[in-house]
């Protein structure tokens, strides 16, 4: 009898495990689909839909070392990037605009879609960590 | 005698008329068809034509006038002037664009890269892209641009110049659209066209560069093109 409950717990804890472990790969993959449709609009212009980038004129994503700091690519993304800058080892130096239009959890989607393309992540960067990121690089843009 | 002839032709049975237009639709058919064939493979000349006479060993002929590039000055990513005289004896591929556009022009550059790689080192064909920002794209900014894209050389040439007569060109000539526009990201709405001109300065083509099977038509025409100074 008490075997049978530990063994019924048991399945209970597995599913719900299982179902959760759903729930966040649903999430995810949504992030991702809408992830990639706004980079076909508002990035692949320059950095291609492949995310190779254009010669020495727009740096890659893919495989791209400047991805390691994952809350200056969250603040660029709104907020855009002047100035030189090293990727790989490279030197680019165009700007890059800002795309105020992005909402915090289209910054976020598309964060989740580039992570999960073209670096070695593949978890989800939630809105709810975007928002203070944006927040903080906000009042930096701000007090410049 | 005029309307007996036609009055059996009104009385005729229906089914006459039924075969006869069945034959009219297969002659005009061939016809078109005929029409077709008889271009010889040649792109057609594009724009205004004006009919023109002039005076041949003394008599007026009449014969009709293609729209032509006119001679400009601009200054291209090395400093030194371009012509249209720069361009004599060339197949060329003429864009506008702006260093600094986030829209369609990388789009842009990478489908005109891929003509140049094309037909790289190919003395008879050059591309001349026009800035339409020529207040921010300046001779060294349009080199830095020209060198990162990885061009070298003269046969690809980004020009700058007098803002007024870039856009004139480019509305008149090229009939292309472009104009400021405030709301527009980069502040200006222009055309992705690409215009293929041919050696006499003729517009032959006019292609969306925005798109890789709009320029696969543009390679697939210049070819047709340098075809017919071969033969």
């Amino acid at each position: 009898m008490i075997r049978t409950g530990a063994m019924v717990a048991l399945l209970l804890v597995l599913i719900n495990t299982i179902s959760c472990q759903t729930d966040v790969e649903i999430k995810r993959q949504r992030y991702i689909t809408e992830g990639i449709l706004i980079y076909k609009t508002n990035c692949a212009n320059c950095h291609q839909t492949n995310g190779q980038g254009l010669a020495a004129l727009y740096p890659p994503l893919a495989g791209s070392d400047y991805l390691a700091n994952k809350n200056t690519v969250i603040c660029l993304i709104r907020y855009g990037q002047q100035g030189p800058i090293q990727v790989n080892g490279k030197r680019y130096n165009r700007p890059m605009p800002a795309q105020p239009q992005l909402s915090d959890l289209e910054i976020a989607e598309l964060t989740t879609y580039i992570y999960n393309e073209w670096s070695t992540e593949t978890t989800v960067t939630d809105v709810k960590t975007v928002t203070p990121v944006l927040d903080q690089c906000r009042e930096k843009v701000a007090s410049q | 005698m005029l309307k007996q002839s036609l009055i059996p032709v009104l009385t005729r049975p229906a089914s006459f008329w039924a075969l006869s237009s069945r034959c009219f639709l297969v002659i005009g058919l061939a016809l078109a068809f005929s029409s077709c064939s008889s271009t010889d493979d040649k792109l057609p000349i594009l724009g205004q034509r004006q009919a023109v006479t002039k005076l041949v060993d003394g008599k007026p002929v009449t014969d009709s006038s293609y729209q032509t590039i006119p001679d400009f000055a601009f200054v291209s990513q090395y400093g030194d002037t371009v012509t249209a005289k720069t361009l004599d004896g060339k197949v060329y591929v003429a864009d506008f664009f702006f260093t600094s556009c986030p829209t369609i022009c990388p789009k842009m550059k990478v489908q005109l890269k891929r003509v140049y790689e094309k037909f790289k080192g190919n003395s008879n064909v050059m591309m001349l892209s026009h800035t339409i920002d020529p207040a921010h794209d300046s001779v060294p900014v349009l080199k830095e641009f020209a060198d990162n894209l990885g061009i070298a050389g003269r046969q690809w040439l980004f020009v700058t110049g007098d803002r007024e007569k870039i856009y004139d060109i480019g509305q008149n000539s090229y009939m292309v659209t472009a104009q400021a526009d405030s709301t527009a990201p980069g502040g200006v709405v222009h055309s992705g066209a690409f215009i293929l001109v041919d050696k006499a300065k003729h517009i032959r083509g006019i292609y969306d560069g925005t798109t890789e099977a709009g320029v696969d038509k543009l390679m697939a025409d210049i070819d047709r093109l340098l075809a017919e100074y071969k033969s």
